[in-house]
Protein backbone atom coordinates (compact mmCIF):
# COMPACT_ATOMS: atom_id res chain seq x y z
CA UNK A 1 0.00 0.00 0.00
CA UNK A 2 1.72 3.27 -1.22
CA UNK A 3 1.28 6.07 1.54
CA UNK A 4 3.54 8.39 -0.42
CA UNK A 5 0.43 10.71 -1.92
CA UNK A 6 -0.80 10.67 1.88
CA UNK A 7 2.58 11.75 2.89
CA UNK A 8 3.06 14.05 0.42
CA UNK A 9 0.13 16.79 1.20
CA UNK A 10 0.96 16.48 5.23
CA UNK A 11 3.02 19.19 6.88
CA UNK A 12 6.50 17.84 8.08
CA UNK A 13 5.23 17.95 11.75
CA UNK A 14 2.41 16.02 10.79
CA UNK A 15 3.98 13.73 8.62
CA UNK A 16 6.99 12.67 10.67
CA UNK A 17 4.30 11.47 13.46
CA UNK A 18 2.41 9.24 10.95
CA UNK A 19 5.60 7.98 9.54
CA UNK A 20 6.54 6.71 12.84
CA UNK A 21 3.63 4.70 13.46
CA UNK A 22 3.77 0.95 13.74
CA UNK A 23 3.50 -0.98 10.53
CA UNK A 24 0.61 -2.91 11.47
CA UNK A 25 -1.12 0.19 11.89
CA UNK A 26 0.12 1.88 8.50
CA UNK A 27 -0.65 -1.10 6.68
CA UNK A 28 -3.97 -1.25 7.95
CA UNK A 29 -5.22 2.66 7.72
CA UNK A 30 -8.66 3.55 7.29
CA UNK A 31 -8.73 7.64 7.80
CA UNK A 32 -6.68 10.25 9.47
CA UNK A 33 -8.48 12.80 10.82
CA UNK A 34 -6.73 16.20 11.61
CA UNK A 35 -8.60 18.69 13.58
CA UNK A 36 -7.38 21.83 14.57
CA UNK A 37 -6.61 22.22 18.28
CA UNK A 38 -7.93 18.20 18.89
CA UNK A 39 -5.99 15.21 19.49
CA UNK A 40 -4.80 13.91 15.50
CA UNK A 41 -7.07 10.58 15.14
CA UNK A 42 -5.72 7.88 12.63
CA UNK A 43 -8.56 4.98 11.81
CA UNK A 44 -6.97 1.21 11.08
CA UNK A 45 -8.58 -1.94 10.78
CA UNK A 46 -11.72 -0.87 11.82
CA UNK A 47 -10.14 0.98 15.35
CA UNK A 48 -9.43 4.61 16.07
CA UNK A 49 -6.46 5.89 17.77
CA UNK A 50 -5.57 9.29 19.25
CA UNK A 51 -1.46 9.93 18.56
CA UNK A 52 0.66 10.98 21.75
CA UNK A 53 3.38 13.13 22.00
CA UNK A 54 5.78 10.34 22.07
CA UNK A 55 4.36 8.29 18.89
CA UNK A 56 2.09 5.88 21.07
CA UNK A 57 -1.42 4.95 19.99
CA UNK A 58 -3.93 5.55 22.88
CA UNK A 59 -7.66 5.43 23.34
CA UNK A 60 -7.36 8.42 25.51
CA UNK A 61 -7.54 11.71 24.05
CA UNK A 62 -5.87 13.50 27.21
CA UNK A 63 -2.24 14.13 26.53
CA UNK A 64 -2.10 13.69 22.70
CA UNK A 65 -1.03 16.27 19.52
CA UNK A 66 -3.24 18.64 18.74
CA UNK A 67 -2.41 19.90 15.17
CA UNK A 68 -2.05 23.79 15.38
CA UNK A 69 -4.31 26.35 12.97
CA UNK A 70 -0.71 26.80 11.18
CA UNK A 71 -0.71 23.03 10.70
CA UNK A 72 -3.92 23.02 9.35
CA UNK A 73 -3.43 26.13 6.92
CA UNK A 74 0.18 24.15 5.41
CA UNK A 75 -2.02 21.28 4.91
CA UNK A 76 -4.44 23.12 3.07
CA UNK A 77 -2.29 25.02 0.99
CA UNK A 78 -0.10 21.25 0.38
CA UNK A 79 -3.53 19.75 -0.36
CA UNK A 80 -4.34 22.94 -2.63
CA UNK A 81 -1.01 23.14 -3.85
CA UNK A 82 -1.48 26.92 -3.30
CA UNK A 83 -4.56 27.45 -5.48
CA UNK A 84 -7.82 27.49 -3.98
CA UNK A 85 -9.05 28.89 -6.97
CA UNK A 86 -8.55 25.89 -8.68
CA UNK A 87 -10.66 24.21 -6.01
CA UNK A 88 -13.43 25.82 -6.65
CA UNK A 89 -15.89 22.63 -7.20
CA UNK A 90 -14.10 20.86 -5.06
CA UNK A 91 -14.63 23.16 -2.12
CA UNK A 92 -18.27 23.38 -2.81
CA UNK A 93 -18.64 19.26 -2.38
CA UNK A 94 -16.19 19.17 0.61
CA UNK A 95 -14.02 16.97 -0.26
CA UNK A 96 -10.47 17.07 -2.83
CA UNK A 97 -9.05 13.66 -4.63
CA UNK A 98 -5.42 13.18 -4.73
CA UNK A 99 -3.22 11.08 -6.14
CA UNK A 100 -3.40 7.68 -5.60
CA UNK A 101 -7.51 8.28 -5.17
CA UNK A 102 -7.21 9.08 -2.13
CA UNK A 103 -10.13 11.13 -0.93
CA UNK A 104 -10.10 14.06 1.60
CA UNK A 105 -13.30 15.76 3.36
CA UNK A 106 -12.81 19.19 4.65
CA UNK A 107 -14.49 20.69 7.50
CA UNK A 108 -14.89 24.42 8.26
CA UNK A 109 -17.32 27.36 8.10
CA UNK A 110 -19.32 27.23 5.40
CA UNK A 111 -20.23 30.04 3.03
CA UNK A 112 -23.64 29.97 1.21
CA UNK A 113 -24.60 32.05 -1.46
CA UNK A 114 -28.84 32.23 -2.83
CA UNK A 115 -28.99 29.04 -0.20
CA UNK A 116 -26.55 26.71 -2.14
CA UNK A 117 -23.01 26.21 -0.45
CA UNK A 118 -20.87 28.28 -2.39
CA UNK A 119 -17.64 26.90 -0.83
CA UNK A 120 -15.61 25.92 3.05
CA UNK A 121 -13.91 28.80 4.49
CA UNK A 122 -11.15 28.41 7.41
CA UNK A 123 -11.19 24.65 6.98
CA UNK A 124 -9.70 23.57 10.26
CA UNK A 125 -11.18 19.44 10.01
CA UNK A 126 -9.61 17.31 7.72
CA UNK A 127 -10.31 13.82 7.25
CA UNK A 128 -8.32 11.53 5.11
CA UNK A 129 -9.76 9.11 3.54
CA UNK A 130 -6.95 6.27 2.12
CA UNK A 131 -8.64 4.68 -0.59
CA UNK A 132 -7.57 0.94 -1.28
CA UNK A 133 -8.19 -0.73 -4.31
CA UNK A 134 -8.73 -4.76 -3.02
CA UNK A 135 -8.25 -6.54 -6.91
CA UNK A 136 -10.13 -9.99 -7.04
CA UNK A 137 -13.04 -8.91 -4.60
CA UNK A 138 -15.46 -9.00 -7.09
CA UNK A 139 -14.41 -12.38 -9.11
CA UNK A 140 -16.46 -14.45 -6.24
CA UNK A 141 -19.37 -12.49 -7.17
CA UNK A 142 -18.92 -12.35 -11.22
CA UNK A 143 -20.74 -15.90 -11.75
CA UNK A 144 -23.73 -14.53 -10.31
CA UNK A 145 -23.88 -10.89 -12.59
CA UNK A 146 -22.05 -13.06 -15.22
CA UNK A 147 -23.91 -16.15 -16.78
CA UNK A 148 -23.43 -17.99 -20.38
CA UNK A 149 -21.80 -14.35 -21.04
CA UNK A 150 -24.49 -12.25 -20.31
CA UNK A 151 -24.33 -9.60 -17.84
CA UNK A 152 -26.70 -9.06 -15.54
CA UNK A 153 -28.32 -4.93 -14.19
CA UNK A 154 -26.94 -5.13 -10.55
CA UNK A 155 -27.74 -3.34 -7.67
CA UNK A 156 -25.32 -2.99 -4.64
CA UNK A 157 -26.70 -2.38 -1.23
CA UNK A 158 -24.59 -1.87 1.97
CA UNK A 159 -24.48 0.50 4.64
CA UNK A 160 -21.92 3.18 4.86
CA UNK A 161 -18.10 1.66 4.64
CA UNK A 162 -19.17 -1.94 3.63
CA UNK A 163 -17.16 -2.00 0.78
CA UNK A 164 -19.50 -1.21 -1.84
CA UNK A 165 -17.48 1.24 -4.28
CA UNK A 166 -14.65 -1.26 -3.91
CA UNK A 167 -16.94 -3.74 -5.22
CA UNK A 168 -18.02 -1.67 -8.20
CA UNK A 169 -14.49 -0.80 -9.15
CA UNK A 170 -13.30 -4.25 -8.89
CA UNK A 171 -16.84 -5.54 -11.10
CA UNK A 172 -16.14 -2.77 -13.90
CA UNK A 173 -12.28 -4.03 -13.77
CA UNK A 174 -13.28 -7.25 -14.31
CA UNK A 175 -15.78 -6.30 -17.34
CA UNK A 176 -13.50 -3.90 -19.11
CA UNK A 177 -10.63 -6.60 -18.98
CA UNK A 178 -12.75 -9.53 -19.76
CA UNK A 179 -11.79 -11.59 -16.48
CA UNK A 180 -14.35 -14.67 -16.90
CA UNK A 181 -16.29 -13.08 -19.76
CA UNK A 182 -16.08 -11.00 -22.80
CA UNK A 183 -14.23 -8.02 -22.52
CA UNK A 184 -16.69 -5.17 -22.68
CA UNK A 185 -16.86 -1.21 -23.30
CA UNK A 186 -17.55 0.41 -19.98
CA UNK A 187 -18.54 3.87 -18.85
CA UNK A 188 -18.03 4.80 -15.80
CA UNK A 189 -20.03 8.15 -14.37
CA UNK A 190 -17.58 9.36 -11.61
CA UNK A 191 -19.73 11.95 -9.60
CA UNK A 192 -17.45 12.05 -6.43
CA UNK A 193 -14.43 10.52 -7.95
CA UNK A 194 -14.47 7.69 -5.83
CA UNK A 195 -14.96 4.79 -8.22
CA UNK A 196 -11.67 5.79 -10.17
CA UNK A 197 -10.69 8.47 -8.46
CA UNK A 198 -9.57 10.50 -11.30
CA UNK A 199 -6.71 13.39 -10.81
CA UNK A 200 -6.19 15.13 -14.13
CA UNK A 201 -8.58 13.21 -15.80
CA UNK A 202 -6.69 9.92 -15.35
CA UNK A 203 -7.69 7.29 -13.78
CA UNK A 204 -5.96 6.20 -10.23
CA UNK A 205 -7.63 3.06 -9.60
CA UNK A 206 -7.39 0.06 -11.65
CA UNK A 207 -10.60 -0.04 -13.57
CA UNK A 208 -9.66 -1.90 -16.58
CA UNK A 209 -8.52 -1.35 -20.00
CA UNK A 210 -11.55 -0.59 -22.02
CA UNK A 211 -13.04 1.66 -19.40
CA UNK A 212 -14.08 5.79 -20.05
CA UNK A 213 -14.33 8.16 -17.22
CA UNK A 214 -16.48 10.90 -16.75
CA UNK A 215 -15.17 12.20 -14.01
CA UNK A 216 -17.03 14.79 -11.21
CA UNK A 217 -20.09 14.52 -13.51
CA UNK A 218 -23.77 14.75 -12.01
CA UNK A 219 -24.72 11.05 -12.57
CA UNK A 220 -27.75 11.93 -14.48
CA UNK A 221 -26.20 13.90 -17.07
CA UNK A 222 -23.10 11.83 -17.34
CA UNK A 223 -25.29 8.56 -17.97
CA UNK A 224 -26.71 10.24 -21.35
CA UNK A 225 -23.48 11.51 -22.13
CA UNK A 226 -21.73 7.93 -22.55
CA UNK A 227 -24.67 6.72 -24.05
CA UNK A 228 -24.78 9.68 -26.72
CA UNK A 229 -21.34 9.66 -27.27
CA UNK A 230 -18.83 6.96 -25.64
CA UNK A 231 -21.39 3.32 -26.53
CA UNK A 232 -20.58 1.57 -23.31
CA UNK A 233 -22.06 -1.33 -22.92
CA UNK A 234 -22.03 -1.17 -19.19
CA UNK A 235 -22.18 1.89 -17.25
CA UNK A 236 -21.50 1.90 -13.67
CA UNK A 237 -22.42 4.75 -11.39
CA UNK A 238 -22.90 5.34 -7.85
CA UNK A 239 -25.39 5.76 -5.55
CA UNK A 240 -28.24 6.55 -7.74
CA UNK A 241 -31.31 7.44 -6.08
CA UNK A 242 -32.96 10.50 -7.39
CA UNK A 243 -35.53 11.58 -10.37
CA UNK A 244 -33.22 12.40 -12.96
CA UNK A 245 -31.15 9.62 -12.23
CA UNK A 246 -34.42 7.29 -12.88
CA UNK A 247 -35.15 8.69 -16.46
CA UNK A 248 -31.46 8.33 -17.20
CA UNK A 249 -31.32 4.79 -15.74
CA UNK A 250 -34.76 4.39 -18.10
CA UNK A 251 -33.34 5.61 -21.22
CA UNK A 252 -29.90 3.34 -20.78
CA UNK A 253 -31.17 0.14 -19.89
CA UNK A 254 -34.13 0.41 -22.76
CA UNK A 255 -31.08 1.01 -25.33
CA UNK A 256 -29.55 -2.03 -24.14
CA UNK A 257 -26.89 -0.66 -22.20
CA UNK A 258 -26.40 -2.51 -18.59
CA UNK A 259 -25.89 -1.08 -15.27
CA UNK A 260 -24.07 -1.72 -12.37
CA UNK A 261 -25.19 0.51 -9.40
CA UNK A 262 -25.05 0.92 -5.80
CA UNK A 263 -27.47 2.36 -2.65
CA UNK A 264 -27.26 3.00 0.64
CA UNK A 265 -29.51 0.69 2.85
CA UNK A 266 -28.93 -2.33 5.26
CA UNK A 267 -31.97 -4.55 3.60
CA UNK A 268 -33.80 -5.18 1.04
CA UNK A 269 -36.61 -4.28 2.55
CA UNK A 270 -35.11 -0.63 3.33
CA UNK A 271 -34.31 -0.19 -0.31
CA UNK A 272 -37.45 -1.00 -1.49
CA UNK A 273 -39.21 1.89 0.64
CA UNK A 274 -37.35 4.63 -1.01
CA UNK A 275 -39.46 5.67 -3.73
CA UNK A 276 -37.03 6.28 -6.89
CA UNK A 277 -35.30 3.08 -6.03
CA UNK A 278 -38.93 1.02 -5.21
CA UNK A 279 -40.14 1.77 -8.73
CA UNK A 280 -36.79 0.40 -10.30
CA UNK A 281 -37.34 -2.21 -8.92
CA UNK A 282 -40.99 -3.31 -8.89
CA UNK A 283 -40.46 -2.33 -12.57
CA UNK A 284 -37.45 -5.62 -12.48
CA UNK A 285 -34.75 -2.82 -13.64
CA UNK A 286 -32.16 -4.98 -11.61
CA UNK A 287 -31.81 -8.59 -12.33
CA UNK A 288 -29.24 -9.11 -9.25
CA UNK A 289 -29.50 -7.29 -6.06
CA UNK A 290 -26.08 -7.98 -3.79
CA UNK A 291 -26.79 -7.28 0.21
CA UNK A 292 -23.44 -6.05 1.76
CA UNK A 293 -22.28 -6.00 5.33
CA UNK A 294 -19.64 -5.53 7.48
CA UNK A 295 -20.10 -8.54 9.59
CA UNK A 296 -16.90 -10.29 8.83
CA UNK A 297 -15.04 -7.57 7.42
CA UNK A 298 -16.14 -5.17 4.73
CA UNK A 299 -17.59 -6.74 1.73
CA UNK A 300 -19.34 -9.74 3.48
CA UNK A 301 -21.41 -10.58 1.06
CA UNK A 302 -24.96 -11.22 3.39
CA UNK A 303 -27.09 -12.27 0.30
CA UNK A 304 -28.19 -11.82 -3.64
CA UNK A 305 -30.96 -11.52 -4.59
CA UNK A 306 -32.94 -11.85 -8.61
CA UNK A 307 -34.79 -9.12 -10.15
CA UNK A 308 -37.86 -9.98 -8.39
CA UNK A 309 -36.31 -9.68 -5.19
CA UNK A 310 -36.43 -13.46 -4.47
CA UNK A 311 -33.28 -14.88 -2.40
CA UNK A 312 -30.72 -16.52 -4.59
CA UNK A 313 -27.70 -17.02 -2.14
CA UNK A 314 -27.91 -16.60 1.42
CA UNK A 315 -24.08 -18.06 1.84
CA UNK A 316 -21.74 -15.70 3.93
CA UNK A 317 -18.84 -15.36 1.46
CA UNK A 318 -16.24 -12.95 2.67
CA UNK A 319 -14.36 -11.70 -0.36
CA UNK B 1 52.27 59.34 -21.70
CA UNK B 2 51.07 57.42 -18.85
CA UNK B 3 48.81 60.55 -17.53
CA UNK B 4 47.07 60.60 -21.53
CA UNK B 5 46.37 56.63 -20.98
CA UNK B 6 44.93 57.04 -17.64
CA UNK B 7 43.04 60.14 -18.33
CA UNK B 8 41.57 57.99 -21.71
CA UNK B 9 40.72 55.10 -19.15
CA UNK B 10 38.82 57.30 -16.54
CA UNK B 11 36.75 58.32 -19.93
CA UNK B 12 36.09 55.14 -20.87
CA UNK B 13 35.19 54.37 -17.35
CA UNK B 14 32.48 56.84 -16.86
CA UNK B 15 31.53 57.27 -20.18
CA UNK B 16 30.51 53.24 -19.17
CA UNK B 17 28.81 54.07 -16.15
CA UNK B 18 26.31 56.56 -17.84
CA UNK B 19 25.89 54.01 -20.65
CA UNK B 20 25.01 50.69 -18.10
CA UNK B 21 22.52 53.58 -16.65
CA UNK B 22 20.86 54.85 -19.46
CA UNK B 23 20.50 51.02 -20.76
CA UNK B 24 18.95 50.45 -17.11
CA UNK B 25 16.60 52.92 -17.48
CA UNK B 26 15.37 52.04 -20.81
CA UNK B 27 15.33 48.20 -19.75
CA UNK B 28 12.70 49.30 -16.70
CA UNK B 29 9.90 49.88 -18.75
CA UNK B 30 10.54 46.92 -21.18
CA UNK B 31 10.81 44.66 -18.30
CA UNK B 32 7.69 46.15 -16.56
CA UNK B 33 5.57 45.23 -20.16
CA UNK B 34 7.19 41.69 -20.25
CA UNK B 35 5.93 41.26 -16.43
CA UNK B 36 2.31 42.67 -17.03
CA UNK B 37 1.91 39.71 -20.27
CA UNK B 38 3.53 37.53 -17.56
CA UNK B 39 0.53 38.30 -16.01
CA UNK B 40 -1.55 37.94 -18.73
CA UNK B 41 -0.56 34.37 -19.14
CA UNK B 42 -1.00 33.68 -15.58
CA UNK B 43 -4.73 34.85 -16.22
CA UNK B 44 -5.46 32.73 -18.69
CA UNK B 45 -3.54 29.71 -16.73
CA UNK B 46 -6.12 30.42 -13.58
CA UNK B 47 -9.40 31.45 -15.39
CA UNK B 48 -9.50 28.92 -18.70
CA UNK B 49 -7.08 26.24 -17.34
CA UNK B 50 -7.47 26.39 -13.89
CA UNK B 51 -3.92 25.22 -12.84
CA UNK B 52 -3.04 25.51 -10.05
CA UNK B 53 -0.72 28.20 -9.05
CA UNK B 54 2.77 26.34 -9.00
CA UNK B 55 2.09 24.28 -12.71
CA UNK B 56 1.23 28.08 -14.11
CA UNK B 57 4.51 29.42 -12.52
CA UNK B 58 6.64 26.75 -13.93
CA UNK B 59 4.63 27.20 -17.45
CA UNK B 60 5.39 31.03 -17.38
CA UNK B 61 9.59 29.67 -16.52
CA UNK B 62 9.37 27.58 -19.02
CA UNK B 63 8.47 30.27 -22.11
CA UNK B 64 11.02 32.62 -23.29
CA UNK B 65 10.10 35.95 -21.70
CA UNK B 66 13.35 37.31 -21.17
CA UNK B 67 14.02 38.07 -17.48
CA UNK B 68 10.81 37.14 -16.82
CA UNK B 69 10.61 33.54 -16.89
CA UNK B 70 13.08 33.46 -14.08
CA UNK B 71 11.14 34.75 -11.57
CA UNK B 72 8.76 32.43 -12.67
CA UNK B 73 10.66 29.75 -12.32
CA UNK B 74 11.71 31.01 -8.67
CA UNK B 75 8.10 31.50 -7.69
CA UNK B 76 6.75 27.60 -8.85
CA UNK B 77 10.16 26.58 -7.21
CA UNK B 78 9.77 28.03 -3.71
CA UNK B 79 6.07 26.77 -3.93
CA UNK B 80 6.85 23.28 -4.22
CA UNK B 81 9.94 23.74 -1.93
CA UNK B 82 8.70 25.02 1.52
CA UNK B 83 6.51 22.01 3.28
CA UNK B 84 3.07 23.97 2.88
CA UNK B 85 4.21 27.45 4.31
CA UNK B 86 2.01 30.19 3.19
CA UNK B 87 1.63 30.94 -0.25
CA UNK B 88 3.04 34.80 0.24
CA UNK B 89 6.19 33.99 2.06
CA UNK B 90 6.72 31.62 -0.43
CA UNK B 91 6.31 33.94 -3.45
CA UNK B 92 7.76 36.91 -1.21
CA UNK B 93 11.39 35.14 -0.73
CA UNK B 94 11.31 34.22 -4.67
CA UNK B 95 10.82 38.06 -5.58
CA UNK B 96 13.06 39.43 -2.93
CA UNK B 97 15.87 36.78 -4.39
CA UNK B 98 14.77 37.77 -8.28
CA UNK B 99 14.49 41.76 -7.90
CA UNK B 100 17.93 42.87 -7.88
CA UNK B 101 18.92 41.06 -10.79
CA UNK B 102 16.45 42.96 -12.31
CA UNK B 103 16.18 47.18 -13.87
CA UNK B 104 13.01 47.13 -11.93
CA UNK B 105 12.52 49.53 -9.17
CA UNK B 106 11.11 48.91 -5.33
CA UNK B 107 7.81 50.96 -6.72
CA UNK B 108 6.81 47.89 -8.76
CA UNK B 109 8.35 45.41 -6.35
CA UNK B 110 5.35 46.56 -3.75
CA UNK B 111 2.88 46.81 -6.35
CA UNK B 112 3.87 42.85 -7.21
CA UNK B 113 4.17 42.18 -3.83
CA UNK B 114 1.06 43.85 -3.00
CA UNK B 115 -0.85 40.99 -5.54
CA UNK B 116 1.17 38.08 -4.48
CA UNK B 117 -0.47 38.28 -1.21
CA UNK B 118 -4.04 37.75 -2.66
CA UNK B 119 -2.81 35.27 -5.28
CA UNK B 120 -3.92 31.58 -4.22
CA UNK B 121 -5.99 32.27 -1.65
CA UNK B 122 -9.51 32.88 -3.03
CA UNK B 123 -11.85 31.80 -5.37
CA UNK B 124 -11.17 32.24 -9.34
CA UNK B 125 -13.59 35.79 -9.81
CA UNK B 126 -11.60 37.38 -7.32
CA UNK B 127 -8.28 36.44 -8.79
CA UNK B 128 -9.24 37.67 -11.81
CA UNK B 129 -9.91 40.80 -10.27
CA UNK B 130 -6.61 40.93 -8.40
CA UNK B 131 -4.88 39.95 -11.68
CA UNK B 132 -6.61 42.84 -13.28
CA UNK B 133 -6.18 45.40 -10.35
CA UNK B 134 -2.02 44.53 -10.48
CA UNK B 135 -1.90 44.47 -14.45
CA UNK B 136 -3.48 48.43 -14.11
CA UNK B 137 -0.94 49.28 -11.28
CA UNK B 138 2.26 47.60 -13.10
CA UNK B 139 0.78 49.90 -16.25
CA UNK B 140 0.97 53.25 -14.27
CA UNK B 141 4.05 52.38 -12.96
CA UNK B 142 5.33 51.09 -16.85
CA UNK B 143 3.96 55.23 -18.24
CA UNK B 144 6.10 56.51 -15.03
CA UNK B 145 9.50 54.78 -15.86
CA UNK B 146 8.40 55.50 -19.52
CA UNK B 147 8.36 59.41 -18.77
CA UNK B 148 11.34 58.52 -16.61
CA UNK B 149 12.98 56.89 -19.64
CA UNK B 150 12.53 60.04 -22.44
CA UNK B 151 13.91 62.18 -19.35
CA UNK B 152 17.06 61.01 -18.44
CA UNK B 153 18.64 58.60 -20.46
CA UNK B 154 20.14 60.95 -23.04
CA UNK B 155 21.19 62.63 -20.14
CA UNK B 156 22.33 60.32 -18.19
CA UNK B 157 24.53 58.87 -21.06
CA UNK B 158 26.26 62.72 -21.89
CA UNK B 159 26.49 62.75 -18.68
CA UNK B 160 28.89 60.16 -17.64
CA UNK B 161 31.15 61.58 -20.93
CA UNK B 162 31.12 64.85 -19.63
CA UNK B 163 32.03 63.67 -16.06
CA UNK B 164 34.90 61.77 -17.41
CA UNK B 165 35.53 64.78 -19.13
CA UNK B 166 35.57 67.17 -16.47
CA UNK B 167 37.93 65.16 -14.30
CA UNK B 168 40.48 65.07 -16.92
CA UNK B 169 40.41 68.55 -16.81
CA UNK B 170 40.71 69.07 -13.24
CA UNK B 171 43.53 66.47 -12.53
CA UNK B 172 45.65 66.76 -15.61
Amino acid sequence: MDLKPIYQVLPLSIRNRIQSLPRTILSGLEEVRIRQDRPLEVIASGKNWFVSSNQQLKLDPRDCIHPTREECHKLLNLISNHSLYALEEELRLGYITVEGGHRIGLAGKVITEGGRVKHVRDVTGFNIRIARQIKGVGSALFPIINQKDEIKNLLIVSPPGCGKTTLLRDLARLVSTGEGCTARKVGIVDERSEIAGCVTGVPQHDVGARTDILDACPKAEGMMMLIRSMSPEIIVVDEVGRKEDADAIHEAIYAGVHLFTTAHGSSIEEVRKRPILKDLIEEGVFERIVLLSRRSGPGTVEAVYDGTCQLLRTAVCSS
Amino acid sequence: MLKLVGCILLLFATTGIGFILAGKLAARPKQIRRLISALSILETEIHYSSRNLSTACSHIGDRDIEMISELFRQMALRLTTMDGAATYECLKLAVQDWWPTSAMKTSEKEVFLQFCKTLGNSDRSDQLTHLALAKQNLQVEEQKAREEQFQYEKMVRTLGVLAGALLIILLY
